[in-house]
C-alpha cells in the first residue's frame, strides 16, 4: 500500500486492508461459491434445504473446535490434542451421565477438558516446550487415558436428557448448530471487545513487545490452551450425543478439521490474526466439501486426501499473503 | 567539482551503481541513488540513521535486491547480486554492523568460515598460520586458537574484519567498523585500509564520526532521505558544510545545547545503589525529576543492559533500586510499570511494535486495564485519549485503525511514546530513541523528551550519537565494560572528543 492510498483510507475513515488480504478473502469466498455451484450441478440433493441444514449439523463439531483452535493459533500456538481431549472428556461424561446424572456429567466432562488444556498450557508456557511436540504428546496420552478408562470398551445408554441438550432441537434448529454459533459469537466478542482479546493478539503478533508492555504472556498462553480444552470437551459432548454412545476413539482427526477451518476462516499460523466467526464459516466450508464428495459418491478414502489438500492450500494462501514483504 | 571531473581524474570504476531504488512496504528507502567506486579509492558514505546507507550496503552485498536501477562491475558488466555468496564470488566483501561470527568456533576457524575451501580441507597448522598472518597487522594481540565466544566486543569486531579481508575481493565495504574499537585498534584498521587502497582495491566506508572520514576517505557521498545530496572530494568541504548536508538543517552545531543543567533540580526520582546484573556491575547513580540523563558508551558497554535491569527484564543479582525515595523490588516489566517506569527499547520492530495490530490497540497495550471495564474495552474513552495524544504528538495517520506496521519509523516511535504517556509514567528509559527515524520526526522526538523532563519526569536516554546526548542531556554517564565510570555535567565546553576519550579510556590503558 502506498502512502497515498493510506492517506485516502484515512480521509474516508475506513481501516485500510491491504491488497493481499482482499485477495485472500476473495479467493476463500470464490472457493465457497465454486464449491456450491459444482456440487449443486453434480447432485440435485446438495442444494436442498434439508441437506444444507445437514451440512451445518455435520460442521458444528469442527466449528466448536475451530473456535478453540483460532484462539490458540492467534497466540502463534497450535493444539493437536483437541480430538483426544474430546474423546477422553466425553468418555468421562458418558460414564458419569449413565451412573450419576446429566448435570454432574457435564460438570465432570468440562472439568476433564479444562485440566487437559491447563496441562498443555503449563507445559508450553512455563516449561517452554514447543507447542507442537507437547500437544502431539498429549494427543497420544489423552487418547491412551480414554482407552484405559474403560479398557477400550464403548459406553452405551446415554440418558435422553443428555442427548436432547447436545443433539436435540430448539425451535426447529438442531442444538449443535446453536451451540456452535453461540460459541463462535462468544469467541468473537472476546477477540474484538475485551482486554483478553487484545492480549491474545499482542502475544501472537509480537510476544516480546507484549511482554515488555507488562502482559503476562505465560498466563495468556495457559488461558487459551485451557479454553481450548474446555471447548474440545463440549465438541466431545455433541459427538457422543449424536451417536448415542461414547467410544474411546471418538474425536480422532478433529485437529486437522479445526486447524483447516481456522485457517480458511482467516486465522494466520504466523500469529496475531484470527476471527472466530470466520472460523465458523471455514468449518461449514470444509463440511460442505465432505458432504458434496459423499453425495457424488467419491470413496471416503479419497475424502481424506481432499480434506488434507484443502487445508494445505489454505495454509499456502496464508503464507503467500501474510508473509509478503 | 562535479562527478564528471572526478571520473577524468581517476581510473575506470570498479563498481557503478545507478539510479538504485528500494522500498520496504510503504517506506521508500532509496530514491534513485548513484554510487561510483574507483580502484584505489576510499569512499566515505555519510548520512543520518535511516538515510539509506545500510540498505545500499545490503544491496551491494546481495542481502537485498533493488526495485529499480543497475549495478555494473568492472570486467563483469551489469550484474544482479543475488546473495552474499554471489557477492563474494564477484569479489565483494562487507563488514557489517551485525556481527555474524560463530562463538563456538575459534578465531582461525571463524576467519576462514565460508571462504572458498571447506574448513576441514585445510590442515589446522596452516589455518592458524594464515589467520595469524591476516591478524598480524590488524590485531596482533588476538590469539588464533581462542574461541570467539571468549572475546570481547572489540576483538569480535576485529575478527569480523579479518574474515572479510581473508576472503579477498576487489571491493570491501565497512559499515561502522569502529563503533566498538579503541583508538589504537582504530589506527591499525586505518593502516590496513591504506594498504588495501595502495593495492588498488575499492573501499566503501560508513561512519558517523567526521574525524575518521577526514582521516581516511578520499571521496565522500552524502545520503539524506534516500537521495544523494553530494559526491565530491573530502577536502573540498569543511566539516560544518558536510554536517548541514547530512542533516538538511543549517549548521546544527554538534555542541549546541537544548538547555542548561541548572534549570532542573527536583528530588531524586530514580536511584540505583550498587545495582548488579550479569551484564552491569555495581552501578550507583540517581536521576532527578525534570532531568535528562544521557548514557554514553561503546556498543556492548552495558548501556542497554542497565535499562533492561531497571525495567525488570534482566534479573538483578544484587544492589538496590529506589523510585521516588522508596525502595522497590522489580522482577518483571509489569513490576516496573506498576512503579511508573516506561521503557522504549532500541529494537522497535522486534520489541515494541505489534505490526498487524491497529494504531489504537498498539497505543493501548500497556493501559489495557485503565481503559477497560469488567474486562471489556471502553473504546470511547480510549479513542478520546489517543486522539488527544496523536494531535499533540502530530502522529500522521488520523485513522487509528491502520496497522502500526504500515507507518514510518518516526510515526511508529511516536505511537510507542504515546503508549507510555497514557500510563502516566514518571521515569522514562529511552534506548536509542531516534534510531532509523528521519530528521523531521527526530526533532519532534527531542522536543518531546524535553517536554517530559519539563513536566517533572526523570528521563534516561541511551544513544550512540554523541551530538544527540550533548544536545539533550543535563548529565552524561559514561559506561565501559559494565561499569558506570564517570558522570559529567553537560556544558557548552564539553566536546564530542572528550566524551569519546572517556568512553575508551579504560580499554586504551
Amino acid at each position: 500500500m502506498t502512502a497515498k492510498q493510506l492517506g485516502q483510507a484515512q480521509a474516508d475513515g475506513r481501516a485500510p486492508i491491504n491488497r493481499a488480504e482482499v485477495l485472500r478473502r476473495a479467493s476463500v469466498l470464490s472457493g465457497v461459491v465454486v464449491l456450491f455451484v459444482v456440487f449443486s450441478s453434480l447432485s440435485s440433493t446438495f442444494y436442498q434445504p434439508s441437506n444444507l441444514l445437514d451440512i451445518l449439523l455435520q460442521s458444528s463439531i469442527s466449528a466448536i473446535t475451530a473456535v478453540a483452535m483460532t484462539l490458540v493459533i492467534m497466540t502463534k500456538g497450535i493444539d493437536l490434542s483437541v480430538g483426544s481431549i474430546a474423546g477422553l472428556s466425553s468418555m468421562v461424561a458418558a460414564d458419569v451421565a449413565t451412573s450419576a446424572g446429566v448435570g454432574l456429567a457435564i460438570f465432570a466432562g468440562l472439568g476433564v477438558g479444562l485440566i487437559c488444556g491447563f496441562l498443555n498450557g503449563v507445559m508450553i508456557a512455563k516449561l517452554k516446550l514447543p507447542d507442537f511436540i507437547v500437544t502431539l504428546g498429549t494427543l497420544s496420552i489423552f487418547r491412551g487415558a480414554a482407552l484405559i478408562y474403560t479398557d477400550g470398551q464403548p459406553i452405551y445408554g446415554l440418558p435422553p436428557l443428555f442427548r436432547d441438550i447436545f443433539a436435540g432441537q430448539l425451535l426447529g434448529i438442531p442444538t449443535p448448530v446453536l451451540i456452535a454459533v453461540g460459541i463462535a459469537l462468544l469467541g468473537y466478542v472476546v477477540v474484538a471487545f475485551t482486554g483478553l482479546g487484545e492480549r491474545i493478539i499482542a502475544t501472537g503478533g509480537n510476544e516480546e513487545a507484549a511482554r515488555l508492555s507488562g502482559i503476562n504472556i505465560d498466563a495468556i498462553k495457559v488461558t487459551v490452551y485451557t479454553i481450548s480444552g474446555a471447548l474440545s470437551s463440549i465438541a466431545g459432548f455433541v459427538l457422543i450425543a449424536r451417536i448415542g454412545a461414547a467410544e474411546p476413539i471418538g474425536g480422532q482427526g478433529f485437529e486437522l478439521q479445526a486447524i483447516g477451518s481456522a485457517v480458511i476462516g482467516g486465522a494466520s499460523l504466523f500469529g496475531g490474526i484470527g476471527n472466530p466467526l470466520g472460523s465458523l464459516v471455514g468449518a461449514v466450508t470444509l463440511g460442505a466439501l465432505q458432504n458434496g464428495l459423499t453425495l457424488i459418491n467419491v470413496p471416503s478414502f479419497w475424502q481424506f486426501v481432499a480434506s488434507g489438500a484443502v487445508v494445505i492450500l489454505a495454509v499456502l494462501a496464508d503464507r503467500l499473503t501474510r508473509k509478503q514483504r | 567539482m562535479t562527478i564528471a571531473q572526478i571520473s577524468r581524474d581517476a581510473g575506470e570504476p570498479l563498481m557503478a551503481m545507478r539510479a538504485i531504488e528500494k522500498s520496504y512496504g510503504p517506506v521508500v528507502v532509496l530514491k534513485g541513488v548513484d554510487l561510483i567506486l574507483r580502484p584505489g579509492e576510499v569512499h566515505g558514505l555519510l548520512g543520518e540513521n535511516g538515510a539509506g546507507k545500510s540498505t545500499l550496503m545490503r544491496i551491494v552485498f546481495g542481502l537485498a535486491q533493488p526495485d529499480r536501477g543497475t549495478i555494473e562491475l568492472a570486467g563483469k558488466g551489469t550484474v544482479r547480486i543475488e546473495s552474499p555468496r554471489h557477492a563474494l564470488s564477484l569479489g565483494i566483501g562487507l563488514v557489517s554492523q551485525e556481527l555474524s561470527l560463530v562463538p563456538q568456533l575459534d578465531v582461525a576457524q571463524n576467519i576462514f568460515l565460508g571462504s572458498t575451501q571447506a574448513l576441514h580441507a585445510i590442515p589446522r597448522p596452516e589455518l592458524k598460520r594464515k589467520a595469524a598472518e591476516i591478524l598480524a597487522e590488524l590485531a596482533p594481540h588476538i590469539d588464533c586458537s581462542a574461541s570467539v565466544g571468549s572475546l570481547g566486543m572489540a576483538d569480535r569486531q576485529l575478527v569480523e574484519i579479518a574474515r572479510t579481508l581473508a576472503r579477498g575481493g576487489e571491493i570491501i565495504a565497512f559499515d561502522e567498523p569502529t563503533s566498538s574499537l579503541t583508538p589504537t585498534e582504530q589506527e591499525n584498521l586505518f593502516k590496513v585500509i591504506a594498504k588495501l587502497r595502495e593495492a588498488g582495491k575499492g573501499i566503501i566506508y560508513i561512519s558517523h564520526r567526521m574525524s575518521e572520514i577526514r582521516a581516511i576517505c578520499d571521496v565522500i557521498t552524502v545520503l539524506r532521505d534516500g537521495q544523494v545530496i553530494m559526491t565530491d572530494r573530502t577536502d573540498a568541504h569543511d566539516t560544518d558544510t558536510i554536517n548541514s548536508m547530512i542533516t538538511g538543517r543549517e549548521l546544527s552545531n554538534a555542541t549546541s545545547r537544548a538547555r542548561h543543567a541548572s534549570q532542573s533540580a527536583g528530588p531524586d526520582l530514580l536511584s540505583l545503589d550498587r545495582l548488579t546484573t550479569d551484564r552491569v556491575k555495581s552501578i550507583s547513580a540517581s536521576v532527578k525529576a525534570g532531568e535528562i540523563f544521557g548514557l554514553a558508551g561503546l556498543v556492548g558497554s552495558g548501556r542497554s543492559a542497565l535499562l533492561r535491569a531497571i525495567f525488570g527484564i534482566d534479573p538483578i543479582r544484587s544492589g538496590h533500586l529506589k523510585v521516588a525515595g522508596r525502595e522497590v523490588t522489580i522482577k518483571s516489566p509489569s513490576d516496573a510499570i506498576a512503579q511508573g517506569v516506561a521503557y522504549l527499547p532500541e529494537d522497535r520492530r522486534g520489541q515494541a511494535v505489534v505490526p498487524m495490530m491497529s494504531i489504537e490497540s498498539n497505543f493501548g497495550l500497556v493501559s489495557l486495564s485503565r481503559y477497560s471495564r469488567f474486562g471489556f474495552i471502553d473504546f470511547a474513552r480510549r479513542r478520546a485519549a489517543i486522539r488527544k495524544l496523536s494531535a499533540e504528538l502530530s502522529i500522521k495517520p488520523r485513522n487509528i485503525a491502520v496497522p502500526l506496521g504500515h507507518l514510518s519509523g518516526g510515526n511508529q516511535q511516536k505511537v510507542i511514546i504515546a503508549r507510555w504517556l497514557a500510563t502516566n509514567a514518571k521515569i522514562y528509559l529511552f534506548d536509542e530513541p531516534t534510531r532509523g527515524i528521519d530528521v523531521g520526526a527526530k526533532a519532534e522526538i527531542y522536543e518531546l523528551l524535553q517536554r517530559l523532563a519539563a513536566e517533572g519526569a526523570a528521563v534516561v536516554v541511551v544513544s550512540s550519537e554523541l551530538p544527540e546526548l550533548l544536545y539533550l542531556a543535563d548529565r552524561i554517564g559514561i559506561m565501559e565494560d559494565g561499569h558506570l565510570n564517570t558522570v559529567i555535567e553537560n556544558s557548552e565546553t564539553l566536546t564530542e572528543d572528550r566524551v569519546m576519550k572517556l568512553m575508551t579510556a579504560g580499554v586504551a590503558q
